[in-house]
């Protein structure tokens, strides 16, 4: 592999008449990565995807995949890349050996069906017609197809939407074990934890911009985002103001004055003191709980909305 | 290369997986076939091979415009097409592929409906194998295209069913693939030289018919591949990977262009009339290979034989055999029966000498002579009279010349026409004409005698006879001077004909009819009437109306005798003419090489 990015965008603008869908996008997806873009539906996601994927021409920027112009390039590209789409649709009464075989006769490069089946679990199902597998069954065998090329990049377009939680776990395994295995792979999600647990890097959109792009963990630290302390208390406490010792940190008693929210940037330091200001007050702790900020609330901060609105 | 291959395999399999593709390819086809095969009653020869016609183009049809049509369409709004748009394949292969599968898929059905004819109607094997086949695959091909157009431009299920519907029922109704193109109304039939359906309907034809190779109908077939190859462009051109990608409306002209072959051929055609006639031909053509027996019937060959109770064996438009004794079982012949006891059968009869371009009317007016018209209903009067055959003397011989083209061709039916002579040439010998110089001496005294005979009645225009009626009544003697080279009158020429009949001389019949109050067809019977009046014997006056006329107009080796190889034009009288002359007027059934003649149906030709 060398260093150079797999994906390039800068100043990437895609217009439908006078709506702009895209409003100048840049990123970059290094080899070895998996790249999410999060963000909610209508942000831009799919529109950016398609562009790279050399299906949709784009109205302004540079692009750069595998080095070509999705433009200019478009075969060798697509002859290069591995596609598993938002919902995939195949002929009801093709079976699972019969779609893979198709498909391998497009591309110049392949790999062994058999082996790739047995690998996304699908090999009892080879002489099963499409229409008789699982949702499961059937996103596995869209994994696969977007494989069968032995792609040198995977675009994974929200691959577990509509899928059941059991469904869902096993596609999140799959990516873990690409992650391991340093394939590149953009994904977009409007899961948070999906972009959390298996991303490298996140890029967050909306509207048409990346409003936020680096490791989950750096997006998080980068942002106002607060960590939350919620306390239960086993009476009420006499004394309801915080002490100066918290003075930094925003702390509600509630109305019976057993419950306390507290959002604060140095939630370690602050669970201390409140310890300590509960302790001296006499009043014994019930329940304590830190709540770490998410990328949601990195969202929700950004935008003023939440992401599944 | 190796993505057209595969896809092509996919798609054979997917078609053969589904249930309602067999059903078209396969069942629907063989429905009609036995459907038609029960109600045309086929038979080898011309039925059967007109039924495999229709069938083949009715399942190229519906494999094309609904097979390429609409699964086309079903895998974009399914959202199948999708996934192959991000995979480096072009629209092209996957357009090849689904022409190529549609056709492989269809391709055994096409053995099948042959075999079934061949094993349960007795229709040969076809004789241009690769000529058929190659027919079959370009205009397999064609509608797969023109199918795959559609699915192109509908934007919608419902929009390619009725673009479909749009296509496939006039396809089917008018082409001739269900319906001979002679049933049809005009309109529709110059309508029907726009749609290559019709095209393909009559290459079939030709192809199983006459066994003409794939060459003699280039025309079409080039108009087909250039249909193909322009909807397989545009198809390309305007392929949809996804629903919601709309056409233009403006797109959908581009059906236009593909349709352009056609367009252009129809104009032609519409101008030429050349397919419509040729369809007409094959339409007669097929009517006359059917085979048919005649049997227990008198059979006056004009061979010098008469066979009391015999039966003859029509098959492709000629005498195939003659039986004195019982024939064999009409089932094992697969002949239709013509029951004929208590009948005559002779040879067609055969006037030598009439004047088509006169009508036999007492017309004064220039127009009502030497028309075309008059000329193509005289003709059709004297077929529907049992005269088979007419030699015209003194007639336009430009305007014979064409009409005669047209009877042969068979684009019209009419009495066989010969050309005796050119205007005011010599006539041959026989022009004897008791009838004219009874209709000369009626003329004379004004009798309405000859207006009031059936047989005239039926084949002259009541309003001719009406005012030839009025005219008769007034003062004749205008009418005697304005003819010229007045026959002879009654008795000499009574004399003069048993003079030569005693002397030995050959009698042939020629009647003159057109001459005034010699009406055609009806005065051949009245010549042969007058004939046996006069003291001829009836088999000598009906030698000379048969064998005899044949021989002087140059075809006695082919008409004018009821022997085996002769053209199987054939009059079927009730009665025996041998003892009653006029029975020759009772006509039971009129064969005309071996079609049988819809006689009241003869004058509503255009």
């Amino acid at each position: 592999m060398t260093d150079s990015p797999a994906i390039q965008v800068r100043g990437l603008r895609k217009r439908y008449g006078d709506f702009e869908a895209l409003r100048g996008v840049d990123f970059d997806v290094r080899a070895g990565e998996v790249f999410g873009l999060l963000g909610p539906n209508g942000a831009g996601k799919t529109t950016t995807v398609e562009i790279l994927e050399g299906i949709r021409p784009r109205s302004e920027g540079e692009v750069s995949v595998l080095g070509l112009d999705p433009g200019v390039d478009v075969r060798r590209i697509k002859d290069r890349i591995g596609v598993c789409l938002q919902a995939t649709n195949l002929p009801d009464k093709a079976t699972v050996n019969e779609v893979l075989e198709l498909f391998a006769s497009f591309y110049s490069r392949r790999v062994d069906a058999e082996a790739l089946m047995r690998r996304l679990e699908i090999l009892d199902k080879r002489n099963s017609y499409y229409a008789t597998l699982s949702g499961g069954q059937k996103q596995r065998l869209a994994v696969a197809l977007a494989l069968i090329n032995d792609p040198q990049l995977v675009f994974l377009d929200e691959p577990t939407t509509g899928l059941d939680p059991q469904a869902r776990l096993e596609i999140h395994k799959l990516i873990e074990e690409f992650r391991a295995e340093k394939k590149t792979i953009l994904l977009t999600t409007h899961y948070i934890e999906e972009a959390e647990r298996l991303c490298d890097r996140v890029a967050i959109v909306d509207a048409g911009r990346i409003i936020a792009l680096g490791t989950p963990r750096e997006i998080m630290a980068r942002t106002l985002g607060h960590s939350r302390i919620e306390i239960l208390c086993e009476q009420p406490l006499p004394d309801r103001r915080p002490p100066e010792s918290l003075a930094a940190d925003k702390v509600v008693v509630g109305d019976d004055g057993m419950t306390l929210a507290v959002a604060s940037s140095h939630p370690a330091r602050a669970v201390v003191e409140l310890v300590k200001w509960i302790d001296q007050q006499g009043v014994e702790l019930a329940d304590i709980h830190l709540k770490r900020p998410t990328l949601e609330d990195v969202f929700i901060e950004l935008t003023g909305r939440r992401l599944r609105e | 290369m190796k993505a057209t291959l595969a896809l092509t395999r996919m798609y054979v399999k997917l078609a053969a997986r589904e249930r309602g593709a067999l059903f078209f390819n396969y069942v629907f086809p063989l429905i009609f076939f036995f459907v038609f095969g029960q109600f045309m009653g086929a038979q080898p020869g011309g039925a059967i091979t007109r039924i495999v016609t229709m069938v083949l183009v009715i399942g190229i049809l519906g494999n094309g415009l609904f097979g390429a049509g609409l699964r086309a369409v079903i895998e974009r709004e399914a959202n199948i097409l999708r996934r192959f748009k991000v995979a480096p394949i072009t629209p092209a292969p996957m357009l090849v592929a689904m022409i190529i599968a549609g056709w492989l898929l269809y391709m055994p059905g096409v053995l099948v409906v042959l075999g079934l004819a061949h094993f349960v109607y007795g229709m040969p094997w076809p004789e241009r194998w690769l000529s058929l086949l190659a027919l079959v695959t370009v205009g397999s091909w064609t509608f797969r295209s023109i199918g795959l157009i559609i699915a192109a431009v509908a934007n919608s299920m419902a929009e390619s069913n009725i673009l479909i519907q749009l296509i496939y029922m006039p396809m089917l109704f008018i082409s001739g693939a269900t319906f001979p193109v002679s049933m049809l109304p005009n309109y529709a039939q110059v309508a029907a030289q726009f749609l290559p359906a019709s095209y393909l309907n009559t290459g079939l034809q030709r192809v199983l018919l006459r066994a003409e190779g794939i060459e003699s109908v280039a025309g079409p077939i080039l108009a087909m591949l250039a249909s193909m190859v322009v909807a397989t462009f545009v198809s390309i051109k305007l392929f949809r990977w996804e629903k919601d990608e709309k056409l233009p409306r403006s797109s959908k002209l581009w059906v236009i262009g593909v349709l352009l072959p056609f367009l252009g051929m129809g104009v032609w055609q519409a101008y030429s009339r050349e397919h419509i006639n040729q369809s007409k031909r094959l339409d007669r053509e097929v009517r006359r290979n059917q085979p048919r027996l005649i049997r227990d019937a008198r059979i006056f060959t004009a061979d010098g034989r008469v066979i009391d109770n015999g039966a003859v064996l029509i098959r492709d438009g000629r005498i195939d055999q003659i039986y004195e004794a019982a024939p064999p079982d009409p089932k094992l012949l697969r002949a239709d029966v013509v029951e004929a006891a208590g009948k005559t059968l002779l040879p067609g009869l055969i006037d030598v000498h009439v004047h088509l371009g006169s009508s036999g009317g007492l017309s004064e007016d220039p127009r009502d002579h030497q028309a075309i018209e008059g000329m193509s209903r005289a003709l059709a009067a004297h077929l529907y009279a049992g005269v088979t055959a007419v030699g015209s003397a003194g007639d336009s011989p430009t305007e014979v010349q064409k009409l005669r083209r047209r009877v042969d061709d068979g684009d019209r039916v009419g009495a066989e026409l010969f050309l005796v002579s050119a205007g005011g040439g010599p006539e041959p010998a026989g022009a004897g004409v008791l009838a004219a110089a009874e209709a000369f001496s009626h003329l004379a005294t004004g009798r309405p005698d000859l207006l009031v005979r059936s047989l005239v009645a039926q084949v002259a225009p009541a309003a001719m006879l009406a005012a030839a009626r009025k005219r008769l009544a007034q003062d004749n003697t205008r009418f005697r001077g304005r003819l010229h080279g007045d026959p002879p009158d009654v008795e000499s020429a009574r004399a003069s004909l048993l003079n030569a009949w005693r002397a030995g001389v050959p009698l042939v019949t020629g009647s003159d009819a057109g001459y005034p109050l010699v009406f055609h067809g009806a005065a051949l019977h009245r010549e042969l009437q007058l004939w046996v009046e006069a003291g001829v014997p009836p088999a000598v006056a009906l030698q000379a109306a048969t064998a005899n006329a044949a021989r002087l107009l140059g075809a006695g080796n082919r008409i004018g005798r009821i022997r085996k190889g002769f053209e199987a034009t054939l009059l079927l009288v009730d009665g025996n003419p041998l003892q009653d002359i006029a029975a020759t007027e009772r006509i039971s059934a009129l064969f005309l090489k071996g079609e049988r003649i819809d006689r009241p149906g003869l004058f509503e030709q255009e």
